[in-house]
């Protein structure tokens, strides 16, 4: 018998190779896959991490010897900018206690402000059919499944996406542009509300659809979230609407949104502790 | 043999952690970007047959079917898959040249793309566009990779395939 197996070996792992795949497929999200993804993550990130560090020791060693002029450039506009922002700052506190006192006459509701934690990009999906993002911090550093994402391009914040899985030391992020991700936005000017998603696997622009014809988009309106879904604060950009198709055999116009965000570029993320709406999220559940 | 299996084992990884990083998204083209491990995979079914194929295969693909978004077995079954196949015909049937592994990567990211394809619809979620917007182009940057990466993993088991007889 194991003389048989020895010398099918390739036949008998072929066939045994293909089960354990069919199997494991039809088993997702089961502890039995969790615990293949938890081993082969353990294997695989001391080499992500020390790669990262490894490059990001490289890069640093090459700017010291190129970006010093960048660099003194950079700091003489930023302290231009810190005279600004100092001075935008005052105006801007006078502006939050008016925005309060004329809340509270209002009898609303205060806005609450959520505490960030940044974090580094150290690795991105390895294949074209998947787009996520895996950051530097875990259940350590108190991220928790479904807290939004948010990211700098710039000046300009906006959103980068949602936490969908969590470990000890590592997240990963869902970002806009994946075609599974589905995110609650209104248009800034209009206040139309829409659903956005990943446009294609392989593109770097959203979607939304089944905006009615009537409503006037423009090229550059800017988009921003909604609020409404339980995951994601209001009033985050989102991106800027960048296409509209209107076709004479249906009867909703598409939009395509090119996100404020790079995700080619993208280093740093920063995760808002927001604990999701978790009756909102079973509503959407059902 | 140690060794073989210890340079295999150490180019997995690499190409994992190569593809992965953030920096690798400059190399995108078209939107999609190499896949390395599987012109590896590719590359030892070529050489040195079907079983080693199969096996880099499963193994590299299950480490990236880990660190990846995919369902566990997703990429591990299509890569296991070609490199068996691959690995029945190899460099006894076809001799190795540029046009040789242009066409035989081409033609391999081809059926891994269709199969992988075939696997999201049972599985997962697919549309018949991911034909034009993700295996087209992936069998088009693997083709141009691979025979840059056959010569260098020539070099490296030059002792191996001689041991083959090739």
């Amino acid at each position: 018998m194991l003389e048989f197996l020895i010398r099918n070996r390739t036949i008998v792992c072929f066939i045994f190779f293909t089960l354990f795949c069919i199997i494991a497929l039809s088993l997702q999200s089961t502890t039995f896959t969790m615990s293949i993804e938890g081993v082969g993550n353990m294997f695989i990130l001391p080499f992500q991490f020390g790669y990262h560090k490894v490059q990001g020791g490289v890069h640093l060693l090459w700017a010291g010897f190129t970006e010093l002029r960048s660099v003194r450039d950079e700091l003489e506009r930023t302290r231009k900018k810190l005279n600004q922002f100092e001075t935008a700052s005052e105006e801007l506190s006078e502006i939050r206690r008016e925005n309060d006192r004329l809340r509270a006459m209002l009898s609303m509701r205060p806005q609450v402000q959520f505490e960030s934690i940044p974090a580094r990009i150290i690795s991105k999906d390895p294949d074209n059919w998947f787009r996520t993002i895996v950051i530097d911090r875990g259940t350590g550093d108190g991220i928790a499944v479904n807290m939004p994402v948010i990211g700098f391009n710039g000046e300009n914040k906006a959103v980068v996406g949602k936490v969908i899985e969590v470990r000890r030391f590592v997240s990963r992020i869902q970002p806009i542009i994946s075609g599974t991700m589905k995110l609650g936005v209104v248009f800034q000017e209009s206040r139309y509300p829409g659903l956005l998603s990943g446009f294609t696997a392989n593109s770097s622009l959203c979607l939304i659809d089944y905006i009615s014809k009537s409503t006037v988009v423009k090229f550059g309106d800017l988009v921003v979230t909604s609020g409404q879904g339980g995951i994601f604060p209001a009033g985050l950009m989102v991106g800027k609407v960048a296409k509209t198709n209107l076709m004479d055999s249906n009867s909703f116009q598409r939009v395509l949104v090119q996100p404020i965000i790079d995700f080619d570029r993208i280093e740093e993320v920063y995760v808002i502790k927001k604990e999701p709406d978790k009756a909102m999220l079973e509503l959407l559940g059902e | 043999m140690i060794f073989t299996y210890l340079i295999t084992a150490g180019l997995i990884i690499a190409s994992l952690v190569i593809q992965g990083h953030p920096s690798f998204d400059v190399l995108r083209i078209a939107g999609v970007k190499p896949d390395l491990l599987f012109i590896i995979v590719i590359y030892f079914g070529y050489s040195f047959g079907s079983f080693y194929g199969e096996v880099t295969g499963f193994v590299g693909g299950l480490l990236h079917d880990a660190i990846s978004n995919s369902p566990i077995g997703f990429l591990a079954f299509s890569k296991m898959a070609l490199g068996f196949v691959v690995g029945m015909f190899g460099r006894a049937v076809f001799k190795e040249n540029i046009l040789t592994v242009l066409l035989l990567l081409f033609i391999a990211s081809l059926a891994k793309g269709v199969l992988s394809l075939f696997l999201a619809f049972v599985f997962h979620q697919a549309a018949v566009s991911d034909i034009l917007s993700i295996i087209i182009p992936e069998a088009f940057y693997n083709a141009i990779l691979a025979p840059p990466l056959f010569f260098l993993l020539d070099r490296l088991f030059e002792h191996e395939l001689s041991r083959e007889g090739y």
